[in-house]
């Protein structure tokens, strides 16, 4: 079974890629040869196999203190935002979520 | 006096100690080796001279004022552009960060400058990691140096082209499938993946979470154990919840003989078809060489190892999928300009901040995560996981290290390779220690009779084994040496030896 134009326009909308049309294409291609590389995947009896998520299974979580101010990590506000493209104030600035009737750019 | 590319890291950082040369004529020198050799190689994205040099002159404060230097003492790094430095940009060569400032640094960039290390550049490398030759960086591609018609390998191609090429000592760089070990292959330096946990990947920019390693690049095993003791001694690191504690002394058993040990071979991966038979001719010379210092071959199987390229397909895109999310538009990166609404803003920003390879891969997870479809693959490939892995570990129990293939074939031409799914089979002999975790080592063999290009053996070892690796590796080259007559290590690519460089 393999993907339609439509079906990977729609991976792509999930994906927030915007895709033209020529890429649309190419990806389609693509995505099914991708797909046809991972079969082996298939072809496997695995019932009883336990899956490993990480590779070094004795591996405990390792939480850190639940304290803000003694995360020396926290990035001073300034340098937090001097990355951003668009900000305001203490803030990152970002268009409406609900398009033209949401709100003033 | 002599020139930087003959010194290895060990004699630059005892050089700077006694006082043969001051770490600012090191870093002048490393420099002046770039602006002789970096037209032909374009290993760098941008060379930190400010940086490297008021390191350099801490370094040579530090010295008149009597304190006791690092191992790495002057000696030039460059680091690959997905691991961040204050004071660099840190592109991971897409245009989606073209104008990232670091905001922090690195623990492992900060290991090496801890151990005294100079920070001479930022290397070139496939977008975010997405690669098997640097051709998908966004900015310009790298050239092998032994020949500037072909490709260095990638990921971290401008890391191994920079060492290659003599205008740095060491490098690091980030190995998600190979991305360390087969641009080492293909450029004749040696590379090391350690076992996952043993660097720490706070400040490297994330490709696939469960795969991604750091290790260092250099011309001699030992530089890369003097790498490795900088970048483990401090212990693990409490800003990265996958390090372990691996602080041992990677130099002091870099000696020890292999005698009596048993080097295991897969015939399945000698025999594979895509193997070049100059590479296989040169893994027969390893083999003899090891034999030649008293180790016994055995033969082993890894008999679901064939699978690894199609679980990594799984695994890595859907872990890239989800850490490359994280590039938004919005906090930091290329933002679309005129967007009335933020989906389409987050949209347009990813579709013309990344490049193909990257959205290709980003999509490729996307699917393979969605509903419905995760149990047909994505479960499956980590169940298939448990089987690689379980056939390691039954691999170790006859063997103390495995020798097998690394790069299927030596350096190819630019755009030798436009398929994807194609450039994929270049990882093939490399993937299943990520997978698996366990450590492994690129090691030079010399050229190919074929080809004239570097060809290298692959060593692999248990898990948390990567000092005992070393001495397997320092074993290999030291016969690679004797039966070359050189005796240093692997050299630098002569196009470039002693071009600039002057110490």
């Amino acid at each position: 079974m393999s993907l339609t134009r439509e079906d990977v326009a729609g991976i792509a909308r999930y994906a927030r890629i915007a895709l033209s049309d020529d890429e649309l294409t190419e990806m389609t291609a693509y995505l099914n040869d991708a797909v046809a590389l991972l079969e082996p995947i298939r072809e496997y009896d695995l019932e009883g196999v336990e899956p490993t998520f990480h590779p070094i299974g004795s591996l405990v979580n390792v939480m850190a203190a639940d304290d803000a101010a003694a995360d020396e990590r926290a990035l001073p506000l300034g340098i937090a935002l001097e990355n951003a493209p668009s900000r305001v104030g203490r803030s990152f600035r970002v268009p409406s979520i609900l398009g033209d009737e949401g709100g003033a750019r | 006096m002599a020139n930087l590319d003959e010194l290895s890291a060990a004699q630059i950082a005892a050089g700077v100690v006694a006082g043969a040369f001051s770490a600012v004529e090191v870093a002048l020198a490393s420099l002046d080796a770039i602006a002789a050799r970096e037209g032909e190689v374009q290993a760098l994205l941008e060379v930190s001279e400010e940086l490297a040099l008021a390191a350099a002159e801490a370094t040579d404060a530090a010295r008149a004022a009597g304190e006791k230097l690092g191992p790495l003492a002057g000696v030039p790094v460059a680091f690959k552009d997905n691991m961040q430095l204050i004071g660099t940009r840190t592109t991971c060569a897409s245009r989606m960060l073209e104008n990232y400032r670091s905001v922090f640094t690195a623990t492992c960039v900060q290991r090496m400058l801890d151990a005294g290390a100079t920070p001479i550049a930022k290397t070139n490398m496939d977008e975010f990691a997405f690669g098997s030759s640097t051709e998908s960086s966004a900015f310009h591609p790298t050239h092998n140096p032994w020949d500037v018609t072909r490709v260095p390998g990638g990921s971290s191609g401008g890391s191994a082209a920079a060492v290659a090429a003599g205008e740095v000592s060491l490098a690091l760089g980030s190995d998600t499938g190979g991305s360390i070990r087969q641009p080492a292959s293909l450029c004749g330096v040696v590379g090391l993946k350690p076992t996952y946990g043993t660097v720490s990947r706070y400040g490297v920019v994330a490709f696939g979470s469960s795969l991604d390693q750091v290790g260092p690049f250099g011309r001699r095993v030992a530089d890369v154990a003097l790498a490795m003791n900088a970048l483990t001694g401090a212990g693990r690191d409490p800003y990265d919840s996958t390090s372990q504690d691996c602080s041992v002394d990677h130099l002091t058993r870099l000696e020890d003989p292999i005698e009596g040990c048993r080097v295991g071979i897969v015939p399945a991966l000698m025999e594979a078809p895509g193997l070049a038979p100059e590479v296989r001719a040169a893994l027969d010379g390893a083999c003899r060489v090891l034999e030649g210092q008293g180790a016994r071959l055995v033969e082993v199987d890894l008999p679901n190892i064939a699978s690894s390229i199609a679980a990594y397909y799984v695994i890595g895109p859907c872990e890239a999928f989800s850490n490359l999310a994280r590039f938004d538009g919005t906090r930091y990166g290329y933002q679309e300009p005129g967007c009335a609404d933020l989906a389409t803003q987050t949209a347009l920003s990813r579709a013309h901040g990344f490049g193909e390879e990257a959205k290709r891969r980003q999509l490729l997870g996307a699917y393979l995560l969605s509903s419905g479809v995760y149990d047909t693959y994505y479960l499956p490939a980590q169940k298939v996981r448990t089987l690689i892995t379980a056939d390691y570990v039954a691999a170790f129990e006859r063997c103390d290290v495995l020798l097998m293939p690394d790069s299927p074939r030596t350096a190819w031409c630019f755009g030798e390779i436009s398929d994807p799914t194609e450039m994929y089979a270049a990882d093939m002999f490399t993937i299943s220690s990520n997978i698996a975790g366990n450590g492994a080592i690129s090691v030079p063999l010399g050229l190919g009779a074929v080809s004239g290009l570097p060809v290298s053996a692959q060593l692999q070892a248990p898990a948390f084994r990567d000092r005992r690796l070393l001495a397997f590796a320092r074993a290999l080259e030291r016969g690679v040496d004797a039966g070359r007559g050189l005796g240093n290590g692997a050299p630098v690519a002569p196009a470039f030896a002693g071009r600039g460089g002057e110490l």
